[in-house]
């Protein structure tokens, strides 16, 4: 029963990309006359590998099958003009117009287009106020318009930065993903993914909404405080076992015991020990004895 | 059938005449005198759910493969203490909700001593002749922290075993012999060879819960011996108690009690999930989860040794980790200790060597009202510091802030405190009839325009008659006078 | 006896019209019929408790029914004893506990004067007994406490992990590599990359933990990365830089790398370390930086110790100097 409950996120995100791809097709029909068939091309060339099967291994060794997770997004160069306007309007003001960086924000170039994608389908960027950390908040643009800017942004330095990664969790390993989460995660995003405050005012954020994608270019890309991890240090394979984690586990745990009580751990259980165990216990106290 | 089966004890045993007094035993029925059963009562759904939890628990650090009900963790690496502890959650008919009771209440076990100990020491019922029982009480609640602790690190899971790491050093850190106590508990340099697990499950299951029991029985026999105090009021002397009797009031009330609290932990425990192992993975000494604390009662101890600067003493080829030893040995150290000997300080402080079987109300003893406000606050302050990552996450605000406040807050709050309660309770000692109704008053404006005012009389429902109190009636005369006095009926003695 | 005569006024009869013996309740129907209704719903719970176990094993169901049918019963039951039983109050007298002051002084020349007699006449008797006794006390602890596991190895030349308190398994030439046993090669990181590694054959191993980052990112033939900690600036090799993973401060293993700001943070008790000068600890408890762990790099690209720890690791203790 439990192989089901996972059989269905894991093939719903075997389609999510597919998915985010349609989603936005109306939008942008009225936004460009051209664009649905720039999408279908695209889309046709983005070359899902066909799911072998629908439930995530559960060998005990990390022999997964080689190959899943090695494949990158490859941007159609139609992508680049729109790209360039969207740029222009909302981030050349900080970034420059060749998003070679300005005083105010940093060079983009060379970052690859999976960096931009993490920071513009998060919400991130563009930055409503300046603090010490960019929060996530809706994105501003739709999907079609975020791998726009980033094939532009892609452009200025051909061939090099990360790409944004072709998710396949099917395949995926969800108890190397553990293992790997736990090792190179819960210190900052706790080990339930609630996140955490770190040092200097900046914060570890919640996991609990990122999408697979998101998740892959985040370790690559290493955004921010956080580290990054080169695939010298966790292999395309390692890093599709914890994004399959996070997605499969982290934002769907197993909460069998009842409400999860934020997944922060003793303090919260420890309020509602003693405000509602003791509490309700002193009330009926309250009821069975004197009150003069 | 009673009275043969009564009279076939008492030809052995003696019971009538001690077991009566006992039926008769008058319970003070103020509903403060209703805390230390929460406490109690939870101690028998921790025994209850413990045996149970025990069938089930192998206490080892052997290793093993997990093929157990939580499909994350198949095949992975795990010890036999924490592959049976999921296994328990996953498993076992019914075992998620005996473990989730279990942790529930021990959590309301510690909670209602707490309550229970705020109650005893704001009315003054730890005076003379109740010093024992006080102390018997404050061991009680040291043994009950520490096998709280002793029990959620035996699952073996990432937050546990932090909390053992934690424990290690801690030892470690007492000058002269915390090397040796440290390889000596844990058979070894940490993590040890894994004898760590089965220590713990002995102490756990068996020594202290029997010291428990044991101290226990004492603090009733105490009780008993020693009768209730109880607050003033109509009828209440130093040399009697007014309540309800044993049998069959309070056996009704305390036993329907026993129900009731049992069902809050079973209801917290299949509503809101408490310590899920399962999502923490098997602890390794080199893995970490961020926002990790002890249980709340062990939460002040966190608390401390997060706030403390970091003075290290190092001298004379030694080191003295005083950022470890002063606030997880010293600190708790200070804080029981004032625990048990406090009867005896605040006699000793006010001379009074006089017997106390009426209870203060809190305003009419500032001193020791706000004594306890300060301890009480202390003790929230540090709890608190004990989250200065959560907190700095949900306030967003900076962790470096949130740890300064509470460095000088800790000191500073509590003696704050002190001062505003002893305040607070000489104001309200000062005005008289505070916090009693107070009668209405007829205002009449006579012809010449002249005011007066009358208190006006009492309405139905403005008070009660309250009877004298009597002792507990020995023989009910059963037949109503009524039915007694009429013809052909006998009137039979019972 | 004097147990007796307090009690004596209630041997007398009491009508069943007393006061006291009436209920609290103003309406006792009323009362009644709330208790009962509270124990026929405790009884249907115990019973869809019953049945919920045989025929699901569902946690939140077992517990609304076996708690809903605490609760109701408990309820019952309690109102039963506050609303339908005799009102009272009642009262019991107190009784002074304490013994006569002739009592007192009987018990106290009793362990005085017996003992006195005794004590004085043999003296020696008492001694050898004493001394026995103590020994007894003294040697049973040895068992009691020594049997519990080695000593440890106080000595800086011991090398056994198990007992020494200065040792770990990295020494010379030791080889990096991760959790699972990967060989870590010099390419492997990039900048603001961390990871955890161990030496070869120690995977795991609790006081061998190490956290490798890579700072900056320097060719084999560049002038050597400068870390900000005298005597150490070739410890590092092309910008990697590795320190004990294990806290100073309770050892916890400090795995919170902000990469911006290369600081280590501790998550158990947010103690701050430095890595750009040495991991001196900027904030927090933690007494001392985080011991560093000299690099090289072989000829085929891989990480390796120039030599193992030159300090203990870890939690302060005594025989630390």
């Amino acid at each position: 029963m439990i192989r089901g409950r996972y059989a269905i996120p894991a093939a719903l995100l075997a389609t999510v990309g597919i998915f985010g791809l349609m989603a936005f097709s109306p939008s942008a029909a009225q936004a460009d006359s051209t664009t649905p068939t720039t999408v279908a091309s695209a889309a046709g060339g983005y070359a899902y590998p066909t799911p072998t099967s629908t439930t995530p291994t559960t060998s005990p060794t990390s022999s997964a099958p080689s190959g899943y997770g090695t494949a990158d997004i490859t941007l159609p160069d139609s992508f680049i003009a729109p790209g360039q306007a969207l740029f222009d309007a909302s981030c050349a003001s900080c970034h420059g117009a060749d998003a070679a960086g300005t005083s105010r924000a940093p060079n983009l170039q060379g970052l690859g287009a999976g960096t931009v994608d993490f920071w513009v389908s998060t919400g991130r960027m563009p930055l409503a106020i300046s603090s010490i950390q960019a929060t996530v908040k809706p994105p501003r643009f739709d999907r079609l318009q975020t791998l726009q800017i980033a094939a532009f942004v892609q452009s200025k330095a051909p061939g090099t930065g990360m790409p944004i990664p072709i998710v396949n969790l099917s395949a995926a390993n969800l108890e190397v993903g553990g293992s790997l989460f736990t090792l190179n995660c819960a210190a900052c995003h706790t080990i339930t993914g609630a996140g955490d405050a770190l040092a200097g005012g900046a914060f570890a954020p919640s996991l609990h909404l990122a999408t697979p994608t998101q998740i892959i270019e985040a370790i690559r890309s290493g955004p921010g405080d956080m580290p990054r991890f080169s695939e010298g240090n966790l292999t395309p394979t390692e890093a599709h076992d914890i994004a399959a984690y996070v997605h499969g586990v982290i934002q769907h745990p197993e909460d069998r015991g009842g409400f999860g009580l934020g997944g922060i751990g003793p303090v919260g259980e420890g309020f509602v020990g003693l405000l509602v165990g003791v509490g309700l216990l002193m009330l009926v106290c309250f009821w069975i004895g004197e009150r003069t | 059938m009673i009275d043969s089966s009564l009279r076939w004890v008492d030809d052995r045993l003696g019971i009538a005449k001690g077991g009566r007094t006992f039926l008769d035993k008058i319970f003070p029925d103020h509903w403060s005198f209703m805390l230390g059963e929460i406490a109690l009562y939870s101690f028998v759904v921790l025994l209850g759910t413990g045996v149970f939890l025990s069938l089930y628990y192998i206490p080892s650090a052997h290793e093993i493969v997990y093929h157990g009900g939580y499909l994350p963790l198949q095949g992975q690496k795990v010890s036999e203490a924490y592959a049976s502890s999921v296994g328990l959650s996953f498993d076992v008919k019914s075992g998620l909700l005996m473990r989730q009771a279990h942790h529930w209440s021990a959590d309301i076990f510690l909670g209602s001593i707490a309550v229970h100990m705020a109650r005893v020491f704001f009315t003054g019922a730890f005076r003379k002749p109740r010093e024992f029982n006080w102390i018997v009480g404050v061991t009680m609640l040291l043994l009950g922290i520490v096998n709280g602790f002793l029990g959620y690190s035996l699952p073996d899971d990432l937050v546990s075993g932090t909390g053992i790491r934690i424990a290690y050093s801690i030892l470690e850190s007492i000058p002269l012999a915390g090397s040796y106590l440290g390889t000596f508990l844990f058979g070894g340099n940490y993590p040890g060879n894994g004898i760590i697990i089965p220590r713990f499950y002995l102490l756990h299951i068996l020594i202290v819960p029997a010291l428990i029991v044991g101290l226990l029985a004492a603090h009733l026999g105490l009780l008993v011996k020693q009768k209730h105090t109880q607050f003033k009021g109509r009828g209440k002397t130093e040399h009697n108690v007014v309540g309800s009797p044993m049998f069959p009031t309070f056996m009704a009330k305390t036993t329907g009690f026993l129900f009731v609290t049992t069902a809050v932990t079973f209801i917290l425990a299949g509503f809101a999930q408490i310590n899920p192992i399962w999502q923490f993975g098997q602890y390794e000494p080199f893995q970490i989860s961020y926002a990790v604390q002890p249980d709340w009662y062990m939460g002040w101890l966190d608390g401390a040794l997060r706030i403390m600067p970091s003075w290290e003493f190092v001298g004379w080829g030694h080191t003295i980790p005083l950022e470890v030893l002063l606030p997880a040995v010293i600190f708790p150290g200070i804080i029981f200790n004032v625990f048990f000997a406090w009867p005896f300080i605040e006699a000793r402080h006010t001379n009074d060597l006089a017997y106390h079987n009426l209870l203060d109300r809190p305003r009419d003893r500032p001193k020791r009202t706000g004594a306890g406000a300060m301890m009480l606050m202390l003790m929230f302050m540090v709890f608190g510091a004990s989250s200065t990552d959560v907190l700095a996450n949900f306030f967003q605000v900076p962790l470096n802030s949130v740890l300064w406040f509470f460095r000088i807050a800790v000191p500073l709050i509590p003696v704050i405190t002190y001062f505003v309660t002893v305040k607070i309770c000489e104001e309200m000692r000062g005005a008289e009839g505070i916090g009693k109704r107070k009668p209405p008053n007829v205002v009449h404006r006579s012809a010449s325009g002249e005011f007066s005012t009358v208190p006006a009389e009492a309405r139905p429902g403005d008070g009660h008659e309250e009877l004298e109190a009597v002792p507990v009636p020995a023989f009910i005369d059963m037949v109503p006078a009524d039915l007694a006095t009429g013809p052909g009926i006998r009137r039979v003695m019972r | 006896m004097s147990d007796e005569s307090p009690k004596a006024p209630s041997l007398a009869p009491v009508s069943l019209e007393d006061p006291h013996l009436q209920p609290y309740a103003k309406h006792p129907g009323r009362a009644e019929a709330l208790a009962a209704a509270a124990m026929v719903i405790g009884f249907l719970g115990f019973i869809g408790f019953g049945i919920t176990y045989w025929i699901s094993d569902q946690t939140q169901w077992e517990a609304a029914t076996l708690g809903g049918g605490m609760l109701a019963l408990g309820v019952g039951a309690i109102a039963w004893g506050k609303y339908l039983m005799p009102q009272g109050p009642f009262v019991e007298e107190r009784h002074d506990f304490h013994s006569t002051e002739a009592e007192r002084d009987a018990m106290t020349a009793a362990i005085v004067e017996r003992g006195g007699m005794v004590v004085q006449r043999r003296k020696v008797l008492g001694g050898l007994f004493a001394l026995g006794s103590t020994a007894m006390g003294v040697v049973i602890a040895f068992p009691l406490i020594r049997s519990l596991g080695p000593k440890p190895a106080t000595s800086r030349q011991a090398t056994n992990t198990d007992t020494s308190l200065f040792a770990t398994n990295w020494k010379e030439n030791s080889q990096l590599v991760t959790a699972d046993g990967r060989i870590v090669k010099v390419a492997d990181l990039d900048v603001g990359g961390v990871l955890t590694v161990f030496p070869k054959g120690h995977e795991g191993s609790s006081p061998d933990q190490t956290i490798l980052i890579r700072l900056a990112q320097i060719g084999p033939d560049d002038p050597p990365f400068q870390l900000e900690s005298p005597g150490r600036t070739d410890w590092g090799v092309q910008g990697y830089v590795a320190y004990s993973k294990m806290c100073t401060h309770l050892g916890c293993p400090v795995g919170l790398y902000q990469k911006l700001t290369q600081q280590l943070v501790c998550p158990c008790h947010q103690s701050i370390f430095n890595v750009a000068s040495g991991c001196i600890p900027e904030f927090g408890p933690a007494p001392r930086p985080l011991p560093q762990l000299p690099l090289k790099v072989d000829a085929f690209g891989n990480l390796r110790s120039q030599s193992g720890y030159q300090q203990a690791i870890g939690p302060g203790f005594w025989e630390r100097p």
